[in-house]
């Protein structure tokens, strides 16, 4: 990487991070072991903050615009601070959570290539973790705030799926689909809230931006190649993943990402602070189309496989015919192609939060319809997962009234662990001063 | 140079009328195959979905499309390499482009020639090379020489086996 500033944590951070990737990431070393294997002539992995030196120097959106950016915590107002902590917090979230969801199903992976190049991403999404505590780490808060960049590294440090702060990473996985299935929706999220973080009118926060953003890019290919190769598989009857069961898989987290990028009524606030250039609305739309674009380069890929003697455009006017008119053709109808489910679908956030709709954005009046819904459009596994189990007690109370939907967003599933003390337990923490050195007396 | 803009990176357009170029992502894969196969008669899905991904964990931000409006019409894949067949500078590699034939004509492989120079020069190369079958691809030829590329006493060497 050209221009590219690298750093480690103080020790004793450096040192809580490895322990966390010991306990959440037991593959780190067979990645290393095996990486000119799988990445030949690529950069090894390295667990350090690295910092784009040479970027803007002025705020590039909100009311601020054109003024130099904060190169310092005590430049910043505490409100821009406390939005700015709040973001660097849920990034940090992320990261962790998803190792934490990936692993536990990465064994299942049914090709070995598919499984290392997860593994590193993962490596990469502790690394970007790692770049988020650097940012909370190398400045003092405390004129803008209660809070400590220690405190935050700690309690980031010690959440699990079910306290992150976003819904999508508290959603257990149940197959290796999730795993190919998160990364090419939900990873796609990151990549937007990384862009958009460039132009943070915080500087060390825009400059940390550009190095994940490259590697974020390797994330995507992770997710849409598989899926790509498992959609021709399934035209032709082979392979492990068929598109009903990719169906249900899009179901269930095309609305986590929505999720997101919260309340589509929001984030213009970062927008005037300059924190980010686009409100969530807009980030949203922009997303949606992303994922439409791939559903239907998908489809196209199914039925090129399923009827090879088609030609491109034959192919192209016949995936406009069944999804625009419904036909169904040579035994291939919408039901056997990918469609992505309506925004307003299975959503916790914003303005359709915990509402009846189904799949195609109709209202369901009951709600044991809307459960038998929800059970023939999600995954087995996860229909009868703890997450969903939290999820219909919570919008059984919000149709009784016994919740507003926008008291419920801000509920968390909560999902707590069985378990004893373990490392990784909330009864240990994470960072650990150094014993005080013996002057040898 | 025109560069599509837009936070996200794959919803980039270009500005009506202009080409515009981005960086190849994973949601190019489909039109770099459409464009291959109106270039070569082929759809090889396999071959581009296995080089793109190559060259987006080699370095996303390096090889890039060209977009007419929100439209793929061409693209050019390479990357930067030090230390082979004895040759320690860095080096830029133009491993392969195409341009849709519908918009041959508009420069749009100069432009991405110019964007892949810019991006090598950036990352420290001190020669670009590429190799072309100066006979079977007199089109491609002329279209580097036109580029400033000249012949090299680097030769390529190849027996039947």
């Amino acid at each position: 990487m050209e221009n590219v500033r690298s750093s480690t944590l103080p020790k004793k951070f450096h040192d809580a991070v490895v322990r966390w990737g010991q306990t959440f990431l037991p593959d780190y070393q067979l990645l290393l072991d095996n990486w000119e294997k799988f990445f030949p002539h690529d950069r090894r992995h390295e667990l350090c903050a690295y910092r784009q030196m040479g970027m803007c120097d002025e705020l590039e959106c909100g009311t601020m615009k054109g003024k130099p950016k904060f190169g310092r915590a005590a430049e910043m107002t505490p409100e821009l601070a406390d939005h700015l902590l709040k973001a660097v917090k849920a990034q940090a979230s992320t990261e962790l959570g998803s190792i934490q969801q990936h692993q536990l199903t990465l064994a299942r992976a049914p090709e070995e290539v598919d499984q290392f190049w997860v593994l590193r991403m993962m490596a990469e999404e502790l690394r970007h973790g790692y770049q988020m505590f650097h940012v909370l780490l190398e400045d003092d808060w405390a004129s803008v705030g209660d809070t400590k960049g220690e405190d935050m590294v700690e309690e980031i440090l010690q959440m699990r799926t079910g306290s992150h702060v976003l819904g999508a990473f508290n959603v257990d996985f149940d197959s290796f689909v999730d795993n190919i299935v998160f990364c090419a929706l939900i990873d796609r999220v990151g990549k937007y809230q990384l862009a958009m973080q460039k132009v943070s009118a915080y500087k060390p926060m825009a400059e940390s931006m550009p190095p994940m953003l490259q590697e974020e890019a390797f994330h995507l290919a992770t997710g849409v190649v598989p899926i790509r190769r498992w959609v021709q598989s399934a035209a032709k009857e082979e392979g492990y993943v068929g598109m009903d069961h990719l169906q249900k898989v899009f179901n269930k987290w095309f609305p986590r990402g929505l999720d997101m990028f919260g309340d589509e009524r929001g984030g213009g606030s970062n927008v005037k602070m300059g924190l980010k250039p686009m409100n969530n609305a807009e980030a949203a739309k922009q997303y949606t189309e992303e994922v439409q674009q791939l559903v239907s380069d998908l489809n196209l890929r199914y039925l090129r496989a399923r009827f090879p003697k088609l030609s491109r455009d034959e192919a192209q006017e016949r995936l406009k015919r069944i999804v625009e008119k419904g036909d169904t053709v040579e035994g291939v109808g919408p039901d056997n192609l990918l469609r992505l489910p309506h925004n307003s679908f299975f959503r916790r956030r914003g303005i359709y939060a915990y509402q009846m709709i189904d799949v195609d954005g109709k209202p369901i009046e009951t709600l044991d319809g809307f459960k038998s819904h929800l059970k023939s459009v999600l995954p087995e596994a996860y229909a009868t997962a703890r997450d969903m189990t939290k999820f219909h007690e919570l919008m059984g109370k919000v149709v009784h009234g016994e919740v507003k939907a926008e008291d419920a967003v801000h509920i968390l599933p909560n999902l707590s662990r069985v378990g004893g003390v373990c490392p990784c337990s909330r009864a240990v923490r994470w960072v650990i001063d150094e014993p005080a050195k013996s002057n040898g007396h | 140079m025109a560069k599509a803009k837009n936070a996200g990176g794959a919803a980039a357009k270009a500005p009506k009328g202009e080409i515009a170029l981005r960086p190849v992502n994973e949601l190019d894969i489909e039109a770099v195959c459409a464009i291959d196969e109106k270039l070569s008669g082929q759809d090889r899905p396999g071959e581009w979905e296995r080089r793109i991904s190559y060259y987006i964990r080699r370095d996303p931000e390096l090889s890039l499309v060209a977009l007419e409006g929100k439209k793929v019409v061409g693209f050019m894949l390479g990357e930067v390499r030090a230390g082979e067949f004895g040759l320690e500078e860095p080096a830029g590699w133009i491993e392969v482009l195409g341009v849709d034939p519908a918009c041959q004509g508009r420069s749009v492989g100069r432009k991405l020639l110019e964007g892949m120079l810019e991006g090598f020069k950036a990352r420290g190369a001190k020669a670009v090379r590429t190799l072309v079958n100066e006979t079977g691809q007199k089109e491609l030829f002329g279209f580097f020489e036109a580029g400033g590329f000249e012949p090299t006493p680097i030769r390529t060497l190849e027996r039947k086996v």
